[in-house]
């Protein structure tokens, strides 16, 4: 076992020297997930491991929301919809120093509440905010920072395939984690909008400060933004009332998106073709990553470099907190170069009965968990949030992101502290509905 | 950089990384109306079709596959930039070698596996369970996507060694 | 020798202690130690079901558990199990498995090394109770596979298909108002939560699973082991069979005695007439298969025989 694990250290570290060599980061993951499971487990599991994973991540039903939703954003930015949600958002909070960036937060959070996926929200939000961000004179730091930190909320407030994974890993009730979410969903929320203003009140040229414009011009710009605001509502409010799921709801507003634009001669046909290419092209870029991360994973498992830790965590005899901190701390070492589903996957397992039998309760572990993992969602050098931000912001170096997220995941801290101080936050919704 | 020496940027490849973008657009278009057509069919007559998710899917492999040529060419992909200016000239030149050579190599093995599940598809007569969609042809779209791809990679290391410099220098 | 076994069970689902510890036990017994088994839970090798088949005839892991019904267009002789009434709840293990000669064609492939079928699909529905075939009529219902379809639209109801992981928000939702599925997925998959009603009683799909080994590996071992693979293999479709069916009645007595929720058991009458609609559907799969050169009538009669 000893050597398993030495393969894959040295794997891990192989793939940092890849990455510092500028290999792009989905095929460095594809490289060492290749030659790590050949090493260990043969040939001919290591090329199966490649075909296998590029058709399964390529062919992901639940997947396809990305595209989806990526072409709705694209196409509402092309017709100029997203323009006027943002000249309407800066109508109204514009003229609070950080409004927009704020504005933006809050738009994750709204939009968490249909998507389980943060690299969803990240995309459908980053997509039609940035571009209007620094039109506004909003620093690169600041609103990629936003967006990246802000999208993970997709996984925290519910619905969250986070969720939905630890409860069938751990059989405990996804309606029950789904309550427990709502609460620490909304502090998180509060705590990066108490960090925007922390920042844009230290640095004020972060964000910032536009006019007040009367309440006609208010009104104005708010009916402008109507169509679009009907989409978003259209598609929130069908998943709500159950008149489609996720997918749908994200293939539903594209064909929305592309008919109002049509119809209103907002774009023109060879626009429209320009914006599918761009769509097609980031998408294909975000499934290499993917693939990648879908071919290093398996071979993490055959390292046993996760249970390996379990068991020495297992055998040091510490107190309850003590345990709970040293997992805390693993979960943000493999945060920064794991994919998040993957992490769940193969650490719950080991964490679970650990934990719970020291007392903590299983729903709480849950929140606490998905937070990690969102955590490691924006934690260099492998930030899946950070790079779908990236890929709607190209002009924006990658150290800039990661700078400006870090605000955020301090924020992100503060909130975990919060939760293992007061677990009632977790609790109380969970607690009062299904008693 | 001069794109008048560069064999990787050259019009025919554009040409043909671009048309196969063209054909994955049409994928997605593909996805995002069957999509829609599966809702509205649902309601609207209370007939939905049964294995809408099974075009999805395919149509979701061909999308990726058909643009991952244009994508590579046009240099869409994510990389670690930060520590580009230490590494120095020959650095960035070396790992620019080193990433599409091992790449490279990983890629050829992926399409190896991905022709003999094509021949494999194809002679036992792979199909989705619904709709009973013959899979070999995506199992294709695989193998021209990635061929593509790796054809980029090697003349990419040509323009290189041309060069003596990364296309960032 | 270690061989890999694909599992996408969670690890902490009850057959990692009571189906493939036992097995690996086996083998490793008949062996004298020289083939081991570990498994890699939860996906770990990749997740879900639909790949497994795949990773296995690729070679990522030596082993899989797995459904053939995810690889329908290899199985249609073995699926023809999954149509209403061809095999039981409680022998449908032992009467495939009797004639398990006659799928050779089938598994050239992968070698087989258990099979065994599932509990019945039962009807899940979120709000609205089917005690006739009159109520489930324009009943949106995802199904697990196209014979389950078809079944379900001869009871009149409007199939729908999706990944089983979207099922539950769906039901939540409302997006579909039940589905067929087994017992098991009430904590499984955690439907008891958006499940008010579950309808058992009348003649439904059977889903089968089979553990399968890739090819090459198999060859690779002597022949006394290969020898020993099958024979542990046979225990352990029994015991599959056996734990399948034990979490079905765990998982349906838990439901029963939930406040709010409610077993349907069909009365005789609505049996019949739940029957009656779906027998075309079997004649039709039947002739379906044999328009293909498939000898269905022979092996359903040799399956009813071994009853
Ligand atoms: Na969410
Ligand atoms: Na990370």
């Amino acid at each position: 076992m000893m050597t398993d694990t030495l393969v894959g250290i040295l794997a891990i570290g192989a793939m940092f020297f890849f990455m510092i060599l500028r290999t792009p980061v989905g095929l460095a993951m594809l490289i060492v997930g290749f030659f790590g499971t050949w090493i260990l487990s043969g040939y001919r599991s290591a090329g199966a491991l490649l075909i296998s994973e590029t058709y399964s991540a390529t062919s992901n039903y639940a997947l396809t929301v990305m595209p989806l939703f990526i072409l709705m954003g694209n196409l509402s930015s092309a017709a100029g919809f997203s323009r006027r949600l943002y000249e309407a958002a800066f109508a109204w909070v514009g003229w609070l120093r950080g409004g927009l960036a704020s504005a933006s937060v809050i738009g994750c959070a709204a939009f968490a509440a249909v998507s389980g996926s943060s690299v969803a929200t990240a995309v459908t939000i980053g997509r039609v905010a940035l571009p209007e961000m620094k039109r506004f004179g909003y620093s690169d730091s600041l609103s990629t920072g936003a967006i990246a930190a802000g999208g993970t909320l997709g996984f925290l407030i519910p619905p969250s395939t986070g969720f939905v994974i630890y409860a069938i890993l751990t059989e405990e009730s996804i309606g029950r984690l789904f309550m427990a979410g709502i609460l620490p969903g909304l502090l998180l929320t509060g705590l990066f909008l108490s960090t925007i203003a922390i920042i844009v009140t230290l640095k004020p040229g972060q964000g910032p400060k536009g006019s007040l414009p009367d309440s006609a011009n208010r009104l104005t710009a708010l009916l402008r933004a109507a169509p679009l605001l009907a989409v978003i509502v259209i598609s929130i409010g069908g998943i709500y009332l159950g008149v489609f799921t996720p997918v749908e709801a994200a293939g539903v507003g594209a064909v929305l998106v592309a008919g109002m634009a049509f119809a209103g001669r907002l774009i023109t046909l060879r626009e429209f073709g320009e914006t599918l290419m761009q769509t097609v092209r980031t998408a294909a870029m975000l499934y290499l990553i993917i693939i990648g991360a879908n071919v290093l994973n398996p071979f993490l498992a055959l390292t046993h470099i996760p249970s390996t830790l379990g068991e020495s965590l297992m055998g040091a005899g510490l107190g309850p907190y003590g345990a709970l901190a040293l997992v805390v701390v693993a979960y943000l070492f493999l945060g920064m170069f794991m994919d998040g589903l993957a992490m769940l996957v193969v650490t719950v397992p080991i964490v679970f009965p650990l934990l719970t039998g020291m007392g903590f309760d299983p729903i709480w572990l849950g929140v606490i968990i998905v937070i990690l993992i969102e955590m490691g969602m924006i934690t260099p050098p492998v930030g899946l949030n950070v790079f779908v931000v990236k890929s709607v912001a190209a002009d924006v170096p990658i150290m800039s992101i990661f700078k400006g997220v870090f605000p955020f995941w301090i924020a992100m801290l503060i909130c975990l502290i919060l939760l293992v101080a007061f677990p009632s936050i977790v609790l109380l919704l969970p607690n009062s509905m299904f008693g | 950089m001069k794109p008048e020496s560069s064999l990787a940027r050259s019009r025919y490849l554009g040409r043909a990384s671009k048309a196969l973008a063209a054909l994955s657009a049409v994928a997605l278009v593909v996805m995002m109306s069957i999509t829609f057509v599966g809702v509205v069919m649902r309601y609207a007559f209370n007939a939905p079709i049964l294995g809408v998710n099974e075009i999805v899917q395919l149509m979701s492999v061909s999308m990726v596959m058909l643009a991952l040529p244009y994508a590579t060419q046009t240099d869409a992909h994510v990389r670690i930039d930060v520590l580009d200016g230490k590494i120095g000239r020959y650095g960035r030149l070396f790992g620019d070698i080193l990433a599409r050579l091992v790449g490279g190599y990983v890629l050829i093995v992926l399409v190896t596996r991905a022709w003999r599940r094509l021949a494999d598809a194809f002679e036992y007569g792979d199909a989705t369970n619904m709709l009973r969609l013959s899979l070999w042809p995506f199992y294709g779209l695989i193998v021209l996507g990635i061929c593509l791809v790796i054809l980029i990679f090697a003349l990419q290391i040509i323009d290189l060694l041309r060069r003596g410099r990364s296309y960032d220098d | 020798e270690e061989l890999k076994l694909a599992d996408f069970l969670p690890a902490t689902h009850p057959f990692q202690e009571k189906v493939w510890a036992v097995f690996a036990n086996d083998v490793a017994e008949r062996t004298n130690g020289e083939v081991t088994i570990r498994v890699y839970p939860g996906g770990e090798l990749g997740p879900g079901p639909v790949e497994q088949y795949n990773r296995v005839v690729d070679g990522l892991a030596e082993l899989a558990y797995a459904l053939p019904g995810y690889t329908a267009s290899n199985f249609p002789k073995l699926l023809l199990t999954e149509l209403p009434g061809v095999i039981t709840e409680e022998t449908g293990t032992k009467a495939v498995l009797d004639n398990i000669d006659m799928l050779d064609e089938e598994f050239r492939r992968a070698q087989l090394i258990g099979y065994w079928s599932n509990g019945a699909n039962l009807l899940f529905t979120a709000e609205k109770p089917v005690r006739s075939l009159e109520d489930i009529k324009g009943l949106k219902l995802r199904v697990p596979s196209r014979n389950a379809g078809l079944m379900v639209e001869s009871w009149g109801a409007t199939p729908v298909s999706m990944p089983v992981s979207e099922i539950y928000n769906s039901m939540q939702t409302g997006v579909i108002d039940g589905a067929m599925i087994d017992g098991t997925a009430t904590f499984v998959f955690k439907l008891a939560e958006v499940t008010k009603y579950i309808t058992t009683g009348m003649d439904s799909s059977i889903s089968s699973f089979f553990l399968i080994m890739n090819k090459d590996a198999f060859a690779d071992l002597t022949e006394e082991q290969q020898q020993a693979m099958l024979d542990a293999g046979r225990d352990l479709s029994f015991l599959a069979n056996a734990q399948q069916l034990s979490d079905v009645e765990k998982g349906l007595e838990m439901f029963g005695n939930t406040e709010g929720k409610e077993l349907i058991e069909l009365s005789p009458e609505a049996v019949a007439e739940f029957n009656a609609a779906s027998a075309p559907v079997l004649d039709a799969a039947i002739a379906d298969a044999e328009s293909q050169g498939i000898d269905a009538r022979g092996f359903i009669d040799a399956l009813a025989a071994s009853k």
